[in-house]
């Protein structure tokens, strides 16, 4: 009995915040919170657009059962609305227009009839107000003392297709409620930003005779050349301190994989291989991880940096086309249909390094793309259906998925 | 009750403002690469409309001869294949040997053998768009190598992948994916 006990609490420990396991959270098990609106300024068009954002953004964060009506209420009054009386939690906020035409949010989180939380938010143009709903959102998951969502706060950065050879690149929020079109015209791809304070990025220009890695500062409008190569180009991965680029080249004709030293300008070949390397990412300080073609259809390996040490990390599959690192999980793109073609689906798996659960994390559809949040704490991925694209979070601790659609265009790739 | 700022918020507000200013900047910077060729043929135009008779014939003789080397080039180029692949394959098969065979023939003739050729890998709708751009480029060189084997000069050719960013069919079937992994061949100067 007791060597069942032991053993009982090693697997507990063992699979304790493993996320390969899959949480399952009953709704019953989350507080309730109901959000009434107070504004004074605007129409009621945008009043409920805001509303619908902020309701969005709290569903995304995961820790509430979110009541989805709109409902109108005083600032000041002391006690809430008597249909929400017997919520958990009143999201109560004022929206008003001050003399400089700046959006103003007072908000206030009631628990029992206390004013727990307060603060007021600002910004300048009433355009950008979905910042101050993410904001909001953020804010008051740290008030519940959960694990941080600052990636909520990070502006995503994408390639749309337009039409043959024709794309745009686009910064946005994350659900893409907000869409700065960057770079207009020519045939520009896979942006990848620079750094973390994300105020610069690299892309693929693939107007110019040759695939060119190019720079922008964000800041100046600058824009540099960085490094060409016949046939392809691709920057698949920054490093955390944004000093090295993991590069696809082919300056022989043959795909392989390159660190590049940003201040040097010096470039290293990780990989040889006479089939395709491609989609290196960082995992650690000294790994990557990579598809190639190697067993005769892309599968996702590792390599040290320093050695010439190569693993197969996936065992299921037939196509697994594209993956991403954070620690000591990957999350990766298999696709699950015998045939070729006819229903075709690309699904989104889990796998930990140290165990040999796989988790699958999306169930229809092509899902591709798949990238960790910096804290690993979600992934974002793109979904294509019927020719739109969606772009995908997926809270890892609490086993929920959100699609956010582009209105227009396919996603050609993107990084966050 | 004094507002409070967040930080966060003044910081997008700060980037994207500076986004929206600077943007014709980056859209001049990416247009600068191809200005020069531009400029060089508008040139000689210009001076044909303060010139005498005579500067006029001269220019236009010469715009005629670079008309028919382009419709010639043109020319050539329709004559040239498609070369077309079996679902994440880049090997050739003899059906597209032979259309390879022809078009090197093509290329060592005393209209076509002065020119470079860029050939453009493409890929179907499936798989991501990295390994694909890796495919189809994979695809581009397999047509390289099979010129170069044929006897044309490996300095003529150069290679593009557009993975699955360039479709000729957008149907959802079989047919329209099977036209879409191909390799184009486009004339250079």
């Amino acid at each position: 009995m007791k060597v069942i006990f032991s053993l009982f609490i090693f697997i507990s420990l063992v699979f304790a915040n493993d996320a390969t396991i899959e949480v399952i959270k009953k709704v019953d098990t989350v507080p309730s919170i109901a959000v009434e609106d107070a504004s004074i300024s605007y129409d009621d068009t945008f009043r409920l657009r805001f509303f619908k954002t902020l309701i969005a953004d709290l569903n995304v964060i995961s820790i509430f059962n979110v009541d989805r009506h709109h409902r109108v209420s005083n600032f000041n009054d002391v006690n809430v609305l008597v249909k929400n009386k017997d919520m958990a939690y009143v999201l109560r906020y004022k929206m008003f227009e001050d003399d400089n035409g700046a959006l103003n949010v007072q908000v206030k989180l009631i628990n029992k009839g206390e004013d727990v939380f307060v603060k007021n938010y600002r910004v300048a143009k009433q355009d950008i107000f979905m910042f101050v709903s993410h904001a909001i959102a953020y804010d008051i998951n740290e008030f519940m003392g959960k694990p941080s969502v600052a990636w909520m706060k990070r502006k995503v950065i994408f390639a749309r297709i337009v039409a043959p050879k024709k794309s745009e690149i686009v910064i946005a929020d994350y659900t893409l409620a907000y869409q700065h079109t960057i770079l207009k015209g020519g045939f520009n791809i896979f942006p990848k930003w620079a750094n973390k304070a994300q105020n610069a990025f690299y892309y693929t220009a693939l107007n110019p005779k040759t695939p060119t890695l190019k720079y922008v500062d964000i800041k100046n409008g600058k824009v540099e050349n960085i490094i060409s190569s016949d046939g392809m180009m691709i920057c698949s991965d920054v490093s955390n301190d944004g000093k090295t680029l993991l590069l696809t080249m082919a300056l022989d004709g043959q795909p392989d994989i390159y660190s590049f030293d940003v201040t040097t300008r010096k470039y290293k070949r990780l990989t040889r291989y006479s089939g395709i390397d491609v989609n290196g990412q960082f995992m650690g300080k000294d790994q990557i991880v990579f598809i190639s073609s190697r067993l005769g259809y892309p599968n996702v390996f590792t390599k040290h940096l320093d050695t010439d040490e190569i693993e197969q990390m996936v065992y299921y599959g037939k196509s697994n086309v594209s993956c991403s690192a954070h620690g000591k999980y990957i999350v990766y793109v298999a696709r699950e249909s015998s045939n070729a073609f006819s229903q075709n689906t690309f699904n989104l798996h889990l796998i930990s390094t140290k165990t040999d659960v796989i988790r699958r994390l999306t169930a229809t559809g092509v899902n591709e793309f798949p990238r960790f949040s910096k804290d690993g704490d979600a992934i974002i991925f793109i979904k294509n259906y019927k020719g739109q694209s969606a772009i995908g979070v997926i809270r890892l601790n609490y086993n929920k998925n959100y699609l956010f659609p582009l209105k227009y265009g396919r996603v050609q790739s993107m990084d966050w | 009750m004094k507002s409070i700022v967040l930080s966060s918020v003044v910081t997008a507000l700060l980037v994207f403002s500076g986004c929206s200013s600077k943007e014709p900047a980056v859209d001049n910077k990416t247009e600068e690469v191809s200005a020069p060729a531009a400029q060089e043929v508008q040139a000689p135009v210009t001076e044909t409309v303060s010139s005498e008779s005579s500067v006029v014939s001269s220019t236009a003789e010469n715009s005629s001869t670079e008309n028919s080397a382009e419709m010639t080039m043109s020319a050539i180029e329709s004559k040239l294949p498609t070369i077309y692949f079996a679902f994440d394959k880049y090997n050739i098969t003899p059906e597209m040997q032979a259309r390879i065979d022809a078009a090197a023939e093509l290329g060592k003739t005393d209209a076509a053998k002065s020119l470079n050729v860029k050939l453009e890998g493409n890929c179907d709708e499936w798989g991501s768009d990295e390994y694909n751009f890796a495919l189809g480029l994979r695809r581009a060189e397999a047509v390289k190598k099979a010129l170069v084997t044929d006897g044309i000069d490996a300095s003529r050719i150069s290679m593009v992948s557009y993975g699955k960013s360039n479709p000729v069919c957008t149907e959802h079937t079989k047919a329209c994916w099977a036209k879409n992994r191909r390799v184009n061949f486009k004339l250079l100067p």
